[in-house]
């Protein structure tokens, strides 16, 4: 199926919904964290330059942690972003929808080293293009993924109107057809608001905006206003 | 129960729910210490029952994403890790680890085979046929070589720097070759084992050609202290790279998915482990092996001492005793 989104069943027995990230977002969040490695790197290097020998083992640590431990301590203090996660609104978690813990953080950025092989990130492209949830191999190994952060917009508000009840018993799926087209009547033009109301001429006898007023009157029964 | 009536039941309780979620993924530590705080696991099960009732009676998305938004906030608040603690990182080290060694000592056997087999068959090679350091290096480095632990040199063992210098130097070479060796096994364990018999072939050749020129007094007087916890480290790490290309190529009686997540798991803990002992070696490596003063007793004396300790700590490390009464 062409969906991204990751259903989790938690111990409460309901589903968590995991968007995952594809391979754009994540490349553009590696290129914000590279960018700022890169600069505080180089300024570190300037004050450092003045210490000698000492400065060069310095900036050799710091390039050492920028390096392998940036992004781990980043995904594991900082609800698991990075800086250029931040950004891009990413967010790494455990496979369960849990925040990253330290191993599983540590195991998938290790496995870098074999996602990077061939030029920039070769076998993590093809690893992300093949995976339904855009793992790289890192990911797949240590049991996280990528998500967005941003959720979904939820339904809107259904506009006021008088109640009415409409003149069949409608079945379940029926109903919430309607009351999803009540709530997103806002998003819609009128014409296509009518277009599709039309559809309903059978039940609401009309046709129009008259049609389409209708429904919504429906919806406001539905949802049990008075 | 209609939809109206429901949200206005519960629209308060869900309303200061998310206050306090948005305020705990902010601010957490002051949201921990609020007194809703310890209302907050049963409210959140409730909120999941609300969901749950939702979803079955069939509300409107206007409810549903609303709720479902929720929860997945309060899902993350109430499974956050624990705050880290010092104690932990003691218990890994002290027990957690060593324990983890001897559960895959199969694969670090391995390893270690591939390291000193290699290692041994150089050196003594280098004895019989010394000319045989010109196939493996070329001259500039070999004199690089002979330069570093000439006799004649006041700071043997380095070709310039300070100790601090050659501390950063030390980890961040050294320390990324463990990682990357733990890596590559990834490859069907091939790159860990070219990364270990090159090492052992490298490390065989250089020592071998010093001892057979007459340098070996100060090469082996220079590399003891910090062998220890150095070779050791890399043999584990990789070890942990082997897990994961033998478990990519025999899963044994599990999927090979699940399989490859256990060793990553054990493999990043090995690989963290090494990462620690490795911060060790470079440590005497860079302060205590390149102090020139000492006398020979000292240096491998403590050398001996280092190995011994690590031997026994891992061996021993986190071994429960052996219990004299049950019960209790």
């Amino acid at each position: 199926m062409l969906d991204t989104v990751r259903q989790f069943e938690t111990p409460e027995g309901i589903f968590l919904r995991l968007r995952s990230a594809g391979a754009l977002p994540r490349a553009q969040a590696w290129s914000i964290d590279f960018v700022i490695r890169v600069l505080v790197c180089w300024m570190g290097m300037i004050p450092l330059a003045f210490l000698g020998q000492a400065g060069v083992g310095i900036g050799m640590l710091v390039m050492f942690v920028l390096m392998w431990f940036y992004p781990v301590v980043c995904e594991v203090f900082f609800h698991g972003q990075t800086l250029g996660k931040r950004a891009i609104g990413l967010r790494v978690v455990n496979a369960d929808g849990t925040p990253v813990t330290w191993v599983p953080s540590m195991a998938r950025n290790l496995l870098r080293v074999v996602d990077m092989l061939p030029g920039v990130y070769g076998v993590g492209l093809v690893s992300t293009l093949i995976d339904p949830y855009g793992r790289r191999l890192g990911d797949i190994i240590a049991g996280t993924m990528v998500i967005h952060t941003s959720e979904l917009p939820s339904g809107n508000h259904v506009p006021v109107l008088a109640a009415e009840r409409p003149p069949l018993d409608l079945a379940a799926d029926e109903q919430a057809v309607i009351v999803d087209f009540a709530e997103r009547c806002a998003q819609l033009t009128p014409q296509r608001q009518q277009e599709l109301a039309n559809l309903l001429d059978p039940l609401t006898g009309q046709t129009g905006e008259a049609g389409a007023r209708q429904l919504v009157a429906y919806a406001n029964w539905l949802i049990g206003r008075p | 129960m209609k939809q109206e009536r429901f949200v206005a039941l519960h629209r308060q309780e869900w309303d200061s729910l998310q206050a306090w979620l948005g305020s705990a993924e902010l601010r957490s530590r002051e949201a921990m210490r609020s007194t809703q705080a310890l209302a907050f696991p049963a409210l959140y099960r409730r909120l999941c029952h609300h969901l749950a009732l939702a979803r079955a009676r069939g509300y409107s998305r206007e409810v549903t994403d609303r709720l479902q938004n929720l929860v997945q906030q309060g899902h993350r608040v109430l499974y956050r890790p624990p705050a880290p603690r010092w104690h932990r990182v003691a218990m890994f080290l002290v027990a957690d680890f060593p324990r983890m060694v001897r559960a895959e000592w199969r694969c670090i056997a391995l390893a270690a085979v591939l390291l000193y087999v290699p290692m041994l068959f150089c050196l003594v090679l280098m004895q019989l046929k010394p000319e045989l350091a010109h196939s493996v290096f070329g001259s500039a480095q070999l004199a690089e070589f002979e330069k570093m632990y000439d006799p004649a040199n006041a700071s043997i063992g380095r070709s310039s720097g300070s100790d601090l210098g050659m501390f950063g130097h030390y980890v961040m070479n050294n320390i990324s070759i463990a990682f990357r060796t733990f890596a590559s096994g990834l490859l069907l364990g091939v790159g860990a084992v070219y990364v270990m018999t090159t090492n052992g072939v490298i490390i065989g050749t250089v020592a071998g050609h010093l001892t057979g020129m007459g340098f070996g007094h100060p090469f082996w007087r220079f590399v003891v202290g910090h062998s220890s916890f150095e070779l050791t480290a890399l043999v584990i790490s990789g070890g942990a790279g082997l897990r994961l290309g033998l478990t990519l190529l025999a899963p044994g009686r599990q999927r090979r998915g699940p399989a490859m997540v256990m060793a990553g798991w054990v493999g990043a803990q090995l690989a963290l482990g090494a990462f620690a002992m490795l911060l060790m070696a470079a440590f005497i490596e860079a302060f205590w092996s390149s102090i020139a003063s000492l006398p020979d007793l000292v240096k491998f004396g403590s050398g001996a001492l280092l190995w011994l300790l690590v031997l026994g700590w891992l061996w021993r490390g986190g071994a429960e005793r052996v219990r004299h009464s049950d019960g209790a």
